[in-house]
C-alpha cells in the first residue's frame, strides 16, 4: 500500500490530534474525518449509557483506544457494532461478514420491482442462502412491504456459521417492527449450501439445504433465490481485497473452500453451479446472485444459460437503479446500470412479469415431463410436510427417479407451477 | 420597536397557536396613527365586497377555493368592522364636542371619553393594515438555517459557530425543536471556539420560518480574536440562510407533485451520486463512505450530504435540502421582481442575501440591527440567545412589516 505523504500527515495533526492515525485505514482525509467525527458520537452515546448506569468513563481513554484500533485496520463497523444497509440498521460482530452498500442496492432494486407486480402469488416465498447478518431477509422483507400490506411474504435465511445465524436471529428482533416481521414469516437456519442432498451424510455435519427445509417442515418451493455467496478466489484474495477485509472479516464467508483439482478460478465459482442446482429445485421464478465482477458475472450467466430453464438472464452493476443509462450488451447478455458488475438475475415463468420483462408465457406442452396433478392445494402431498424422514413414496415421480439416481429420463425442461398456489388477477 | 404605545406581540406567542396566526398579528408600525392611507382603505372595502358575494356562493354550495378565500379574508373583513365602530365613534364624540348647542356637561364627558376611543382608533387602523399585508407563503413552515463563515479566515468561521451556539440556544428557551442536518467543522465536535465550516440545522416547529426568515443576511463581528497577540479589533462576518424546510409530512408535501408549485422537482432533472470507493467494491472492500450527492441540472443546485453513516438517512436529508433550496430561489426570484417594482416607487430597502444585516460589537457589548435600526447593549444575553434576541429579532419583524405596509401602499396607488 502506498505510503502516506508527510504533508497530508503533517496537515492532519493540525486539524486534530487524533486524525492522521485514521488516515492510515481511511486513505483520504475527508474519509478519515467522517470516521473521526462518528467514533466521537459513538463515545458520547456510550458515555451517555454509562452516566444513566451511574458508571463513569474517560471519554478520551475510549476515544484513544478506539482509534488506535481503527487505525490498525480493524473494521470501523465491528468497533461501532453495526453497519447501515438500506434503510436498516444491521448489528455487526466479528466472525461474521460486514453488509455491503452495493448488496443493498441490488437487493433493493430487486424488491421495488417485484413489489408493484400484478400478478404476484398470495404468498410469496424468498430464499436467502449465505445470509451471513441476515441483511438481505430483513431489507427484502422491508423494502417490500413498505407499500404493500396485502401479502404473506415469507422468507428464510440460511448460513453454514453457527454465528451468522445467532446474529441473523438478533437482527430480526432488532428490525421487527420497522420491517413489519409479522406479516408472514422471516426465519433462519444453519445448512451447507455445498453439500450434496444426494451424497452421504456425515454425522454432525450441517445438513443440505433441501434436508434441512424438509426437516423444519419447510416448503420445499420457493419464488425468489438470493444469494451473496463466497466468491472470491484464492489469488484474488490476496491481490484485491483491502487490509482491513483481509485482517478482520471471517475467510468463509469471502474464499469458497479449496477442493482438488479446481485451479484458482473455479474455486472462486465453486458456490454458483450449487446455487442454480438448488434454485432448479425449488423451482424458483427469479435467482439472484452477487458476483466479484464482470467476467464472473459472465461466466455464472452463461452457466445459467446452459441449463436452458431460464427465460432470461441479465447483469446488474453496483447501481442498478440508475434508469437513466440504457443496458450495454457483453456477450449477448444486457448490463443495466453503474459501476462494477455486482450480479446475475435469472427468470423464467411468472418471474419475468415480476420483473416487468414482457416474456410470453411457455405453452404447456412444456410441461410434459411434470407428474400429474395432486388434488391437494399443494404441489406436494401432506404426508411429506409431516415427516422428519425423507418419504419417498410422497415424492413427485421425476424427483424420486432423480433420488434414486436414476438419470436416463430428461430431467423436465420446464419446471412445473402448481396452479393452485396463484391468485387469478383481479 | 421598543418605545410603541401599544403592546406588540411576540411573533412567539403565534407558534404556540398557529391556527390564529393572523388575528395576532398586531405589528407596530412606526407610520402608527388613527388615519389610514386612502389606497388601503379602498382596497380593504373591495375586499369586504369580495367577501359577501363569496358568502353567498358559498350558501348555495360548497366549493373548496371559495372556501379559502373567504377564511383569508374573514380576517380583514373583521378587522375593517372594528375600524369602521371605533372611526364612527370618534367622528360622533368629535361632532359632539364642536357642536355649540351640546349641553357643557356632556361634552366634557365626551371630551374625556375622546381619548380613550382615538386610541382604539389607531389600534384598529393598525390591525387593519396589518391584516392586509399578506402573509408570507412559507411562513407557516418549518425552516432550515444555514450558517457559513464569510470574509474573515478562521475568526469568521469561530464567530459562525458562535451564530449556531446562539440559535441553538434561542431554539432552547422557546420550546422549538431543532435537529442538526450538517456540522462541518475541522474535528467534529461543537464546541466554542473550534471554527465552523458549515452547519444546517432545522428548526421542525411550524411557522419558524416566519419566526426566523428575518436573521437571513450577512452578520458581522467586531472583536478581538483570541489568537490576536496585539489587540487588534478585527471584522469578520458569518452569513445566514434561511430556507422553508420541506421535510417529510411537513405542511407543503401534498404540493411536491404539483408542477405549478415552488416545491416541485422533476426527479428526471435531478442527477444522484453516491460515494464508490474506487476499485473492485463488493465483498473486496468494507468501505464506510456514505456521502450522497445531488444535482439539480436545470439551475445547477448542488447539495452534498455525508453526516450520516447511512447512505440512505444522507440520501432523505439531500432531498430535502434540495427542494427547500429550490423553493427558496423560486420565491426569490419572484421576491426581487417586487422589489425591483416597489423600489421604483418607494425605494424599499432590499432585506437579506449579501446586505450586512447586523453587528456585534463586542468591545463596546452592543448588537445593532442595521434594518431596524435598533441597538442593544446585553451581548451576552443575545450571544445565549435570550431575551434580548428575541428584542432584536422583533424589531426586524416590525421593521419588515413596515416595509410590507409601504409596498402595500406603492402598489394600491399603482393600480388605483
Ligand atoms: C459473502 S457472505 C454474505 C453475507 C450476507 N448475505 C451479506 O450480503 O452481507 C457469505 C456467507 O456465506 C456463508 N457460507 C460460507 N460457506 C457456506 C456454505 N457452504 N453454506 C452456507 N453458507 C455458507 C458464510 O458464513 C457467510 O456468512
Amino acid at each position: 500500500m502506498p505510503r502516506i505523504p508527510t504533508a497530508l500527515l503533517r496537515k492532519a495533526r493540525t486539524i486534530d490530534a487524533f486524525l492522521p492515525a485514521l488516515l492510515a485505514p481511511c486513505r483520504d482525509l475527508h474519509t478519515a474525518q467522517n470516521e473521526l467525527r462518528w467514533l466521537r458520537e459513538h463515545v458520547e452515546k456510550v458515555a451517555k449509557a454509562r452516566r444513566a448506569k451511574r458508571d463513569t468513563l474517560v471519554k478520551g481513554a475510549l476515544l484513544g483506544q478506539l482509534v488506535r484500533e481503527r487505525a490498525k485496520g480493524k473494521p470501523l463497523q465491528y468497533l461501532l457494532g453495526t453497519e447501515y444497509f438500506g434503510d436498516l440498521e444491521i448489528k455487526c460482530r466479528p466472525g461474521v461478514l460486514i453488509p455491503r452498500q452495493d448488496t443493498a442496492a441490488s437487493v433493493t432494486h430487486l424488491a421495488k420491482l417485484v413489489r408493484t407486480a400484478p400478478n404476484l402469488p398470495a404468498e410469496l416465498r424468498v430464499l436467502d442462502l449465505c445470509t451471513g447478518t441476515g441483511c438481505i431477509p430483513l431489507l427484502f422483507r422491508h423494502e417490500f412491504t413498505s407499500n404493500r400490506k396485502d401479502f404473506d411474504l415469507r422468507i428464510v435465511g440460511i448460513d453454514i456459521s453457527d454465528k451468522s445465524i445467532g446474529l441473523a436471529h438478533y437482527n430480526l428482533l432488532k428490525n421487527e417492527r420497522i420491517i413489519q416481521a409479522r406479516a408472514g414469516m422471516t426465519n433462519f437456519a444453519k445448512a451447507d449450501v455445498l453439500a450434496d442432498p444426494f451424497g452421504d451424510l456425515t454425522i454432525g455435519a450441517p445438513l443440505p439445504v433441501r434436508s434441512m427445509l424438509n426437516h423444519n417442515k419447510w416448503a420445499p418451493f420457493w419464488d425468489i433465490l438470493i444469494s451473496n455467496p463466497p466468491y472470491i478466489s484464492p489469488s484474488a484474495y490476496w491481490k484485491t481485497t483491502t487490509r482491513s477485509v483481509r485482517g478482520f472479516e471471517p475467510k468463509l464467508a469471502l474464499v469458497p473452500p479449496p477442493k482438488s483439482k479446481f485451479d484458482d478460478r473455479q474455486q472462486g465459482d465453486m458456490f454458483y453451479p450449487r446455487l442454480l442446482k438448488i434454485a432448479e429445485e425449488v423451482e424458483a421464478k427469479i435467482v439472484l446472485l452477487e458476483v466479484a465482477d464482470l467476467e464472473q458475472a459472465l461466466r455464472v450467466a452463461q452457466l445459467a444459460q446452459k441449463l436452458d430453464v431460464f427465460d432470461g438472464i441479465e447483469i446488474w452493476r453496483d447501481e442498478p437503479d440508475v434508469s437513466s443509462s440504457q443496458p450495454t450488451n457483453e456477450d449477448g447478455f444486457h448490463v443495466y446500470g453503474e459501476g462494477n458488475a455486482r450480479s446475475v438475475v435469472c427468470w423464467r415463468s411468472e418471474g419475468g412479469s415480476w420483473l416487468g420483462k414482457s416474456s410470453s408465457p411457455k405453452p404447456p406442452e412444456l410441461l410434459q415431463d411434470a407428474p400429474e396433478e395432486t388434488s391437494s392445494n399443494s404441489y406436494w402431498p401432506p404426508s411429506y410436510y409431516q415427516s422428519n424422514e425423507v418419504n419417498f413414496n410422497a415424492m413427485p415421480r421425476f424427483m424420486w427417479k432423480r433420488h434414486m439416481g436414476d438419470q436416463r429420463g430428461k430431467p423436465p425442461t420446464r419446471w412445473r407451477t402448481p396452479k393452485t398456489r396463484w391468485r387469478e388477477p383481479a | 420597536m421598543l418605545t410603541t404605545p401599544w403592546v406588540c406581540r411576540s411573533c412567539l406567542s403565534r407558534i404556540a397557536r398557529p391556527l390564529i396566526r393572523r388575528q395576532l398579528r398586531h405589528q407596530s408600525t412606526s407610520a402608527a396613527s388613527e388615519s389610514i392611507p386612502p389606497a388601503l382603505l379602498s382596497r380593504a372595502r373591495n375586499i369586504a365586497l369580495e367577501h359577501k358575494t363569496l358568502t353567498e356562493k358559498l350558501a348555495n354550495g360548497f366549493d373548496t377555493k371559495s372556501a379559502k378565500k373567504l377564511g383569508e379574508y374573514s380576517s380583514i373583513v373583521r378587522a375593517l368592522e372594528k375600524w369602521d365602530k371605533a372611526n364612527e365613534s370618534v367622528t360622533e364624540l368629535t361632532s359632539l364636542i364642536h357642536d355649540s348647542t351640546t349641553d357643557p356637561e356632556l361634552r366634557d364627558l365626551a371630551a374625556d371619553d375622546l381619548g380613550e376611543t382615538r386610541i382604539d382608533l389607531i389600534n384598529a387602523s393598525q390591525s387593519l393594515i396589518t391584516s392586509l399585508v399578506p402573509v408570507h407563503p412559507f411562513a407557516h413552515l418549518p425552516c432550515l438555517i444555514e450558517i457559513r463563515p464569510g470574509a474573515g479566515g478562521s475568526e469568521a468561521a469561530i464567530f459562525a459557530g458562535d451564530l449556531f451556539r446562539m440559535y441553538q440556544a434561542f431554539c432552547n428557551h422557546n420550546g422549538l425543536r431543532t435537529s442538526v442536518l450538517k456540522y462541518e467543522n475541522i474535528n467534529g465536535t461543537s464546541e466554542a471556539g473550534i471554527p465552523l465550516s458549515e452547519a444546517i440545522f432545522e428548526v421542525e416547529t411550524e411557522n419558524a420560518y416566519g419566526v426566523f426568515r428575518c436573521e437571513a443576511g450577512v452578520h458581522r463581528v467586531q472583536r478581538v480574536p483570541a489568537t490576536e497577540t496585539k489587540g487588534r479589533t478585527h471584522t469578520s462576518a458569518a452569513s445566514v440562510h434561511v430556507l422553508p424546510s420541506l421535510q417529510e409530512n411537513s405542511a407543503a408535501q401534498e404540493d411536491f407533485d404539483d408542477p405549478e408549485s415552488d416545491y416541485y422537482i422533476d426527479i428526471k432533472e435531478v442527477r444522484q451520486e453516491v460515494m464508490r470507493a474506487s476499485g473492485a467494491g463488493g465483498q473486496h472492500v468494507n468501505k464506510t463512505e456514505s456521502a450522497v450527492r445531488l444535482t439539480h441540472i436545470p439551475t445547477n443546485t448542488v447539495v452534498a450530504m455525508q453526516d450520516s453513516r447511512s447512505q440512505s438517512k444522507n440520501k432523505e436529508k439531500a432531498w430535502a435540502l434540495l427542494r427547500s433550496r429550490i423553493a427558496q430561489a423560486r420565491r426569490e426570484k419572484r421576491e426581487d421582481e417586487i422589489v425591483a417594482m416597489r423600489r421604483s416607487v418607494i425605494g424599499v430597502a432590499k432585506m437579506g442575501r449579501g446586505d450586512k444585516i447586523r453587528t456585534y460589537n463586542y468591545g463596546q457589548q452592543r448588537v445593532t440591527d442595521h434594518r431596524s435600526g435598533t441597538t442593544v447593549h446585553d451581548l451576552d444575553d443575545v450571544m445565549a440567545g435570550g431575551q434580548t434576541l428575541e428584542k432584536v429579532m422583533d424589531s426586524v419583524r416590525s421593521w419588515l412589516m413596515e416595509r410590507d405596509v409601504e409596498g402595500l401602499i406603492a402598489e394600491e396607488g399603482d393600480t388605483n
